[in-house]
């Protein structure tokens, strides 16, 4: 039985080059940046070029690249960071409604040490509701984080114009964006954006998992999480996950060169799945706010949970994920599928299917043949 | 270079590990058998914390950990079986030799003590030795007199002091030692032939087999895996349990049986609301010709009386009745707090509370029977071609041996 992975949000594997470009550095290549000698200064040297390659892919410099453990230590450390460096300065954060949990539970963090956390709501087509952030933006806002592209329905959210709210309303806010999901599957650009700090995750564009970074605008103030030897300007201590850096820098600038193919891309396979789609009754594509990211694709399915239809689908070789749990319990449900509206019910319903460049349309066929093939016998039960 | 100064009545590492047992001394027929098992048992779970010899000797079992005395007789004191165990030093079954070895070890207890008032203490002696110039009691005394400092640090409580110092002079050497762990009692794992636990993903059933293990059984678990309507993340959470419970029994074979085509045939096929007692009765079908190749006793399950609704005198009939093997229920009649401070204590209560269900939803009736009737549970399965769909369960399932991970 062929594998037919469609799960690239949750992951993807290493791609070749990458392979290839981090291969030295588990053998001779095993320096310590920090180290004076040549064997340190080839590896900082390395780092110096997988930073760069990693501010290119988001329009940076390299000197405003901190390697992190990951999306969450980034999140956390824009999120967590920028507050705290803001503490004397107002005590209102907003964060997006269907933010991942490395930003809520940042938030939550936040909550207990004093800071008042507002949400900012979506409207009911799944979009920002630009105007109710606009009224929750107060001179006292120091933090505002919002995701670019949403792990789960794939929306793109109009985090410039945020952006440009809140320098407005809330001067002196840190503006953050989660753009994980965005790294490698469409043009990014920090300006463009114009927010403060960024994060981004390597095992999301083929590189490995345990490296992530957070890229932030030159003099941007964040309170350290972790405190050592002053490696990277303070901000992110340690000695540097050099293989993970390498590895990152290749995948990011492989994804970054065919950001533009990938969407295309990804636009004919989502087409193409909604075409099949249309032929299966009962199942239906979600479509939530104007702006989508093709590469990630929601379906809401009928009968059983989308928990059992994943099993199904897996038996059958294809591995896709599901929204929520089906958990009777109502904390297994997702909050940001709740945020757009569906309800507990829907929301166990909700299977995702996502696309990396890798994809073809050989493999959609695959899982559109398998879900005909399980709709007979699932699609009754509940 | 720095060297090392030899301070003044400095005390070692303990030289051996002793391990008392209790329960196995009344068995008086299999005795050796039991000592054996026990042995074998200390050395299974001590491979976890060090390389040790055990040895056995005179209804004592002695252990020499390469390193890590202290934790070993941690370690050994979880053992089944064990009563007590005590680092001990080994000394000349010489008067002279035996004071100064108890002075030299009440030196290092009270130097620890952080507590300015006097601590309770007494001593006591046994002998095997009888040949010994002294008794018990007056060695006790002798000790004392010699080692005491006085009534401002130690003043002597003969009944349920907080310190004791021990002495036990066998033919030529004594053993001196002041720690006393108390071990968990029952018997060692495997004495008391082999039983088949229903583990379901739940709390109560990784607590019937530890109370199993404990008197004696060794277990074997077989689970019941609906795929493909839940997921390999069932499977991993059931294999974490037994390795778990590896703390105790140290390698366990776990079978996983296929289960959706049963669930679908029953639901599909019998009343709704019997659905649970007919899962239940043919997973004790299965359990059942298990244990027959696996020279198996008896069925193990967490089953207890009234914890959901359907739990009834009259549901258990039912399912018992599926089965020829005597079924053990032991925690039929604990409360859930009382299986959940258990649970908590072995350290499976955090896996079985991991969100991976045993059942898919679609599975559940709305209403179970709460008092179903044999007849009609029979009724149902006449319908069903039962032998045939445990047979193909039986074809599917998988073993696989499980060591526990994770050290001492």
């Amino acid at each position: 039985m062929t594998t037919v992975y469609l799960d690239n949000a949750a992951t993807t594997p290493l791609a070749e080059p990458v392979r290839e470009a981090l291969a030295p550095f588990l053998g001779a290549e095993f320096g310590n940046p920090s180290s004076r000698h040549a064997l340190g200064v080839r590896a900082a040297e390395a780092l110096t070029r997988a930073r760069a390659q990693v501010a290119r892919a988001l329009g940076a410099e390299a000197s405003e690249v901190a390697f992190t453990s990951g999306g969450t230590e980034a999140n956390n450390l824009a999120v967590l960071g920028a507050a705290r460096a803001r503490r004397k300065e107002g005590a209102r954060i907003l964060i997006g409604a269907t933010e991942h949990p490395s930003v809520r539970a940042a938030g939550e963090a936040l909550e207990a040490e004093g800071f008042d956390v507002q949400s900012i709501p979506l409207d009911e087509a799944g979009n920002l509701d630009l105007q109710a952030a606009q009224a929750l933006l107060t001179p006292q806002t120091v933090v505002v984080a919002q995701m670019l592209v949403n792990n789960e329905v794939g929306t793109i959210y109009p985090v410039a114009r945020l952006a440009r709210l809140a320098r407005e309303h809330s001067p002196k806010a840190h503006v953050h964006t989660d753009a994980v999901q965005g790294l490698g599957k469409m043009a990014l650009d920090l300006d463009e954006l114009g927010v403060d700090s960024c994060s981004v995750s390597a095992h999301k564009v083929h590189g490995l998992k345990g490296i992530g970074a957070l890229v932030t605008r030159p003099g941007t103030r964040l309170q350290p999480l972790i405190f050592g030897g002053g490696q990277q300007g303070g901000v992110r201590p340690g000695t540097e996950n050099v293989v993970g850096a390498v590895a990152f820098g290749a995948a990011a600038q492989l994804a970054d060169d065919r950001c533009e193919q990938t969407f295309e891309h990804a636009t004919g396979l989502r087409a193409q799945l909604d075409q099949g789609l249309k032929t299966l009754s009962g199942i239906s594509l979600l479509e939530p706010g104007t702006d989508r990211m093709p590469s990630i694709c929601s379906l809401l399915v009928p009968g059983a949970p989308a928990e059992v239809w994943q099993h199904h689908l897996e038996a059958r070789g294809v591995f896709v994920s599901v929204g929520s749990a089906c958990q009777s319990n109502d904390s297994s449900v997702s909050p940001a599928l709740l945020a757009l509206g569906l309800d507990a019910d829907r929301a166990r319903r909700v299977l995702r299917l996502s696309f990396s460049a890798l994809t073809t349309g050989e493999e959609v066929q695959v899982a559109l043949d398998a879900l005909g093939s399980l709709a007979p016998e699932l699609e009754g039960l509940s | 270079m720095a060297s090392a100064q030899p301070g003044p009545a400095k005390l070692g590492e303990p030289d051996l590990i002793l391990v008392r047992y209790g329960e196995l001394a009344l068995k008086k027929g299999n005795r050796g058998e039991f000592e054996k098992a026990l042995a074998r048992n200390l050395r299974q779970a001590l491979a976890s914390t060090t390389k040790a010899e055990v040895e056995r000797q005179h209804g004592r079992i002695f252990i020499r950990p390469e390193r890590r005395c202290e934790k070993a007789a941690r370690r050994a004191a979880e053992v089944f079986g064990v009563k007590t165990v005590s680092p001990a030093w080994v000394v000349a079954s010489d008067l002279e030799a035996i004071t100064a070895q108890a002075a030299k070890l009440l030196d290092s207890a009270l130097a620890a003590r952080t507590q300015s008032e006097p601590v309770s203490f007494r001593v006591r002696a046994r002998r095997s030795n009888k040949a010994f110039p002294l008794n018990s009691s007056e060695l006790e005394r002798h000790v004392a007199e010699r080692i005491l400092p006085g009534p401002e640090t130690v003043k002597v409580q003969l009944v349920d002091p907080e310190m004791t110092l021990g002495i036990e002079v066998r033919d030529r050497k004594t053993f001196v030692f002041l720690d006393r762990f108390e071990g968990p009692g029952g018997l060692p794992v495997g004495t008391l032939g082999r039983a088949l636990c229903l583990l379901s993903g739940g709390i109560d059933s990784p607590v019937a087999s530890w109370l199993a293990m404990k008197r004696g059984l060794h277990m074997g678990y077989v689970s019941f895996h609906s795929a493909p309507y839940i997921g390999e993340g069932f499977r991993r959470k059931v294999r974490e349990v037994v390795r778990a419970l590896g703390r105790w029994q140290y390698k366990a074979p776990l079978f996983t049986v296929p289960f959706a085509d049963i669930q679908v045939a029953i639901r599909d096929q019998a009343p709704e609301r019997y659905r649970t007692v007919l899962y239940r009765r043919m997973m004790q079908r299965i359990a059942e010709r298990i244990s027959a190749t696996e020279s198996c006793g008896a069925l193990v399950t967490g089953e207890c009386l009234g914890q959901v609704a359907s739990q009834t005198l009259e549901n258990l009939t039912c399912i018992g009745a599926a089965t020829s093997v005597p079924v053990l229920r032991p925690v039929l009649t604990f409360d859930k707090e009382e299986i959940i401070q258990i649970a908590r204590r072995i350290g499976t209560f955090d896996i079985s509370i991991q969100p991976e269900p045993d059942c898919c939803t679609v599975f559940q009736p709305s209403r179970p029977v709460i008092r179903g009737r044999l007849e009609d549970c029979l009724a149902a399965e006449e319908q069903m071609d039962v032998e045939g769909l445990v047979q193909r369960a039986l074809d599917g399932t998988e073993m696989e041996l499980l060591d526990h991970e994770g050290g001492a």
